[in-house]
């Protein structure tokens, strides 16, 4: 165990912005903390940083480095006067982190980032920026990531690009923690889900059962499958060659045979979950 | 550590636009007062001399180097601590705005050593600035204007004979360094505690014109020990009877208050949470 936190809180005039979460992280894992906007997301990061001090509840980072925690919180904070590689000399310099042009370099190439940009970083794109933000986190070789929604503005590409970069990280031994109210990323990249709302941890698991217990809709894809006629589901939308459905995790496989025995050329099957149901999800459930 | 900090802090400081734009601001005020001498000058002397003239003789040129070093030393009445307040205040205020002080807090960087050397970067830029408005003043004054006798209203005509003018300029240009180091202290404290460069600018403004009011107001003997009569310090090296004693007290007094703003906005600074 690299990260164990216990019963943080915090609480600010609005209310509890955190309350009592407990959370641990181990090495070569991705962790994802799942919630809507105003969760608790952010704080809980902020604590977890020493951005912000908790009120309550403790912090273990098992660490000798003199940086055990790289991380990015809200937007990427860059110096937008400078450059990528004057950014990334800044930050190194000023921590007394290796430094030599080769090795900055390479922080740079391992965020795929060009290394022939010499413009301010005022120019760069979101994504750009968000890499750029990456490499400085790394700087000091931390084994701790922290990325703070890292998939907002991001474009399609730019998305697949950083889940990439996310899981090379966790294969060179970091641990990632992630946060994130876009389902579809995190189940992509995280072995490891914390689901918050209203500054309280409401459930946790591994990634994959915390999400087959959650599915209870398909939407099932297949050539005039819309007009399809049986007891065994409950056809809740329907369009031309697909139709949405609500049925048991259990009772899926079971549903698409039948679907295949009555001559449906079936092309996809996709789980649909929402947050909310994430979020309804009794702990004992899982 | 500390070095390197402090080596980072000054190479963004001269390389953020603005501090250039300070730069060129503070120069632009010493050649509009050394253009409007050079072609106005001497006419406003005459008429601000023309009663003494029916009963003293003058020699030689009024209108001379010494002279319009000591207008240019009035800029530190206002203009320039002005600049100097926002270029400092800056200094933290730019980094809370654009989120790098929370990417600065993320990496292995002491929170005490970054804010002191925040302190001592606009210390540097504050001796640099007021160098570089030395050096071009008396190059321009006495290149220009050449030298001469000065002449100074404080209540009352002062004369000081042209190598004792010199002698009292270079010092007034030094005490009004202090002053200007005790703005710029404020400002970052300012800074620290409004965190939002608008609302910082604003409260800077607000404390210098408050100062400048209260340096015409009676405290009593409070007033002695008062920041505001202690920032214009500078002007007594212009009383006819030099007090070098009082001055360097009160030169010290203001030293300690400029490292009390300093404390204050440090010890701000590490309790409060960052973001």
């Amino acid at each position: 165990m690299i990260l164990e936190a216990t019963n943080l809180t915090k609480t600010y005039k609005s209310g509890k912005a955190v309350d009592a979460i407990s959370l641990k992280l181990k090495i070569g894992l991705i962790y994802g903390v799942l919630g809507r906007n105003g969760a608790g997301k952010t704080t809980l990061f902020k604590i977890l940083c020493n951005l912000v001090t908790a009120d309550h509840g403790s912090l273990k980072i098992h660490s000798t480095k003199l940086k055990p925690i790289g991380a990015i919180i809200e937007n990427p904070g860059l110096y937008t006067y400078l450059n990528a590689y004057e950014n990334l000399k800044v930050f190194a310099e000023i921590q007394n982190a290796p430094r030599d042009k080769t090795r900055l370099e390479q922080y740079l190439k391992t965020v795929g980032l060009p290394l022939d940009r010499k413009d301010a970083v005022r120019h760069f794109s979101m994504g750009m920026k968000q890499r750029l933000a990456i490499a400085i986190a790394l700087l000091n070789d931390p084994e701790i990531v922290i990325l703070d929604e890292p998939f907002s503005g991001l474009d399609p590409m730019g998305v697949s690009d950083l889940i990439r970069l996310i899981k090379s990280l966790a294969a060179k031994n970091k641990s990632v923690l992630i946060s994130s109210h876009m389902l579809a990323e995190l189940q992509n990249c995280c072995d490891y889900l914390y689901v918050i709302d209203r500054g309280k941890l409401v459930n946790q698991g591994e990634t994959t059962r915390l999400f087959n217990h959650s599915i209870s809709r398909y939407k099932i894809k297949g050539n005039g499958v819309e007009q399809v006629k049986n007891k065994l589901f409950k056809i809740i939308f329907a369009e031309k060659n697909s139709i949405d459905i609500e049925c048991k995790a259990t009772e899926i496989s079971k549903i698409l045979e039948n679907l295949i025995q009555q001559g449906y050329q079936l092309t996809a099957c996709i789980p649909q979950v929402t947050l909310k149901e994430l979020l309804s999800l009794q702990p004992n459930d899982v | 550590m500390m070095y390197r900090i402090l080596k980072v802090e000054l190479f963004k400081l001269f390389r953020e636009a603005k501090t250039w734009y300070a730069i060129v601001a503070v120069l632009i005020i010493e050649f509009i007062i050394f253009f409007a001498a050079y072609y106005q000058g001497k006419t406003i002397l005459e008429l601000l001399l023309d009663n003494l003239r029916q009963s003293f003789y003058f020699e030689g040129n009024l209108l001379n180097g010494n002279l319009l070093l000591y207008i240019v030393l009035n800029s530190l009445w206002f203009n320039l601590p002005l600049i100097l307040m926002i270029v400092s205040s800056a200094l933290i205020t730019e980094e809370y705005k654009t989120g790098t002080l929370k990417t600065l807090m993320l990496q292995a960087v002491s929170k005490k050593k970054l804010i002191i050397a925040k302190y001592i970067s606009s210390l540097i830029f504050t001796i640099f600035i007021l160098c570089l408005l030395m050096l071009t003043s008396f190059l321009l004054a006495y290149g220009i204007f050449g030298d001469g006798d000065l002449v100074v209203y404080l209540g009352t005509l002062n004369f000081f004979p042209a190598e004792d003018a010199f002698s009292r300029i270079l010092l007034a240009f030094i005490s009004g360094t202090l002053s200007m180091i005790f703005f710029t202290s404020v400002s970052i404290t300012l800074g620290i505690i409004l965190k939002e460069p608008t609302k910082t600018w604003i409260a800077s403004a607000l404390f210098l014109i408050l100062s400048s009011l209260f340096i015409k107001a009676d405290f009593g003997r409070f007033g002695d020990y008062f920041f505001p009569k202690l920032t214009n310090s500078w002007q007594c090296f212009f009383a006819y009877d030099l007090d070098i004693l009082s001055i360097l007290q009160e030169n010290i007094l203001l030293l300690a208050y400029t490292i009390l703003f300093a404390v204050v906005g440090i010890y701000k600074f590490n309790k409060t949470d960052i973001g």
